[in-house]
């Protein structure tokens, strides 16, 4: 008897239900540029050190500018320490003197031992009239002759936000000079979910964990969001009176916008890198699987039809013309990557229980959960593997620290954000990110903050 | 439909049923003889807590070795834990102690100090003409004079990586910028893909552009090293680096590369 499309929806879900709710959020990459540089290596047979530099504390040109130019001196040295590209100076060897203008440097005391800097990062930092004046220089220390790398002045409001936003700005110049012209990340976001009250609402933050903030407040349980390469937009899943849909809201105009429904549980989004298209998994035909519609959700196509739940599509943000996924096809849910017209499907992983995929922004990795040994009393738990999609060679990035999900690169390709739970339980996941090597672990939010999405500009 | 019908072949089963009977109880009584009997050969002359090395007995732990706190001595002399009044002190009477004589405590005597003498103020002695000290003959090095010349190298664990500007202009007055590529380029150098004994103290130079955006194109040898292993990871080297950043100024310079493999 072939009551397949009849079956109702409890019959329909109750093979899938628990891996599509591990396994939904898809991790979405963040932007494309073009000269991305691959700092992920695994060889260190070159023994090249990083650039050393040192960041001085700018020098108030006026008696008020107290808290105000502490924020800033401690977010430029933590964005430069946070950028891993550098190898930062300790505060504790830098000299006496600040120097606010390229008159007032002497660059002996900062090339010489034990600052022992090749570059140096000062300035002035003022405030008067309600705005903030700062002048940022970068100089090549052992550069006597024309020592000037970088100089930059900026004006803005007199406030917290802004003297924070004036150091973002600046740490992301000196990145992108010194880093192969790959942007920085200082001025990105990450936006996540937030549990609270019974309700999961979705929140955005800035990329260091400051300035968190609520973006929904639908008073319902909305889950894995993605923000769209223009960052006008955010994707998500809710649950509604149709069960799970997803959902469109827009940071232009500051609230919903219409996404159109449709039958069955509707998760995991993911934008396209031209922001056109939209890819998510739905049951509206029976198992879950994988479809591809518009950004404002007409023309929507299926691309998978298998046996088995397909979920958490995830694009090559590269090329735009690969979707990374979630399959169940075989039992346990393992990695798979097809072409977005459902053609060309190979399997990534080899066994154990994969889950949330996101591709790296130069499209030669992916990073994903996954539990190489699944089951009771198999040794080890689920932890952040990234992969080399050319070659099927995988690595480990983190160990021992609870049970680890939901990957998201950020744009420059060199850090990894994920959800963390210490003790396994979901009260306690919180948002931590790390370099794409494993190392810098640094925890952004406390417990109840799951499915981070590194903007992807 | 279930077949009901008599079927005659169960009556010949039924008659050997006995004789099975017989011969399992027959069987089960072998095994288990065998198994006492072998169980009795194997131990025979054997006992638990024999005083032997391979003894069955086993190791008694002390109790006192649990990681718990040690318990609470009961106190029954305590006063509030015991039922007995506690018995009075017992005063004694303060004995006085009677004042020494004034000649009993001997007093000591002052010891005299040596009176110090400063030693007499011995005359210069005669200044020499020195002779000057040898000046280096090296020239001084980059340490402390800072980059002149547009070029920069680097030391590796297998060899030295340097990197040369063709045009001079650029590679002083950008000289963090030559630091960079070579510091990418020798980032992506991959000295394991050189064939070490014949690549050894040898050099490979490559030449290669950088465009206004900061990708390199067209790398080339210029000079072989005669190491074919080693020619191809220098140009590998430059392959890999997808860009050293926008060009500080002009919109192309042509670099110079020299890869030297030495062993570590």
């Amino acid at each position: 008897m072939n009551n397949h499309p009849a079956r109702p929806l409890s019959q329909r879900l109750s093979r899938p239900v628990g891996f599509i709710f591990t396994a939904f959020a898809l991790l979405f990459l963040s932007h494309t540029p073009l000269h991305a540089q691959d700092w992920f290596k695994t060889e260190t047979s070159s023994g090249v050190s990083n650039i050393r530099i040192a960041v001085a504390d700018f020098k108030p040109t006026t008696a008020d500018a107290g808290t105000l130019k502490q924020t800033f001196d401690t977010t430029l040295y933590s964005d430069l320490s946070n950028a891993g590209i550098f190898d930062i100076v300790s505060k504790s060897l830098l000299p006496q003197s600040t120097p606010g203008a390229p008159g007032e440097i002497t660059l002996a005391q900062w090339g010489n031992a034990p600052t022992s800097a090749a570059m140096v990062a000062f300035g002035a930092f003022g405030t008067s009239g309600g705005r903030i004046t700062v002048n940022g220089f970068l100089f090549d220390a052992k550069n006597t002759q024309f020592p000037q790398v970088l100089s930059k002045q900026y004006s803005e409001q007199a406030n917290e936000d802004m003297a924070r936003q004036i150091a973002h700005r600046f740490a992301d110049e000196i990145i992108f000079r010194l880093g192969g012209g790959v942007p920085g990340i200082a001025e990105t976001k990450i936006i996540y979910v937030k549990f609270g009250g019974g309700n999961k609402e979705i929140w955005a933050m800035d990329y260091d964990g400051a300035n968190q903030h609520a973006i929904t407040h639908l008073g319902t349980v909305s889950i894995s969001p993605r923000i769209s390469p223009d960052n006008n937009r955010i994707a998500f899943s809710s649950l509604g009176r149709d069960g799970f849909q997803i959902r469109m809201y827009s940071l232009l105009l500051n609230r919903m916008v219409n996404f159109p429904s449709a039958g069955g549980t509707n998760l995991s989004p993911a934008w396209s890198p031209n922001g056109h298209d939209v890819a998510f998994s739905s049951s509206r035909s029976g198992d879950p699987e994988i479809f591809i519609a518009d950004s404002n959700g007409g023309g929507s196509r299926r691309i998978t039809s298998f046996r088995g739940p397909d979920v958490s599509p995830v694009f090559n943000p590269k090329t735009g013309s690969q979707i990374a996924w979630i399959s169940g096809r075989t039992g346990l849910p393992q990695l798979y990557v097809m072409d977005i017209d459902g053609s060309a499907v190979t399997r990534m992983t080899d066994g154990g229980y994969a889950t949330s995929p996101s591709w790296s922004p130069n499209g030669q990795f992916v990073a994903f959960a996954w539990d190489r040994k699944y089951g009771p009393g198999a040794p080890g738990g689920q932890d952040i593997y990234v992969m080399e999609v050319a070659t099927k060679r995988w690595i480990q990035l983190t160990h021992d620290i609870g049970r680890c999900d939901f990957p998201s690169w950020s744009p420059d390709g060199r850090h990894i954000v994920f959800a963390n739970s210490p003790d396994g339980h979901a009260a306690s996941t919180r948002i931590v990110s790390m370099l794409a090597d494993g190392t810098g672990r640094r925890n952004l939010t406390g417990a109840g903050a799951d499915m981070p999405n590194w903007s992807w500009k | 439909m279930a077949d009901l019908s008599w079927n005659p072949d169960e009556q010949l089963a039924g008659e050997n049923l006995r004789g099975n009977f017989f011969g399992s109880l027959v069987l089960h009584a072998v095994v288990a003889a065998t198994i006492a009997g072998l169980a009795y050969f194997q131990h025979r002359g054997q006992s638990w807590g024999e005083n032997i090395s391979t003894a069955g007995a086993i190791q008694a732990t002390a109790v006192a070795s649990i990681p718990l706190p040690p318990k609470q001595r009961e106190l029954d002399t305590g006063v509030l834990t015991s039922e007995a009044p506690s018995p009075a002190p017992v005063t004694t009477k303060q004995q006085t102690i009677e004042a020494p004589k004034p000649d009993e405590i001997p007093i000591p005597e002052k010891k005299v100090k040596p009176v110090k003498q400063a030693p007499e103020p011995m005359p210069a002695p005669p200044k020499h003409p020195q002779p000057a000290p040898p000046q280096p003959t090296k020239a001084t090095t980059g340490e402390t004079a800072g980059i002149r010349i547009p070029q920069s190298s680097l030391q590796l664990k297998n060899g030295t990586a340097s990197a040369m500007v063709q045009d001079r202009t650029f590679g002083s007055r950008f000289a963090y910028y030559v630091n960079i590529v070579n510091r990418t380029v020798a980032q992506n150098w991959y000295t394991q893909e050189a064939d070490p004994r014949a690549s050894l103290g040898k050099s490979a130079v490559v030449i290669f552009d950088i465009d206004r955006s900061g990708a390199p194109s067209n790398p080339r040898i210029a000079t072989s090293s005669g190491s074919p292993s080693l020619d191809q990871s220098a140009l590998r080297a430059v392959q890999r680096v997808e860009g050293f950043g926008p060009l500080p100024a002009g919109d192309h310079i042509t670099v110079e590369y020299t890869f030297h493999y030495t062993q570590p």
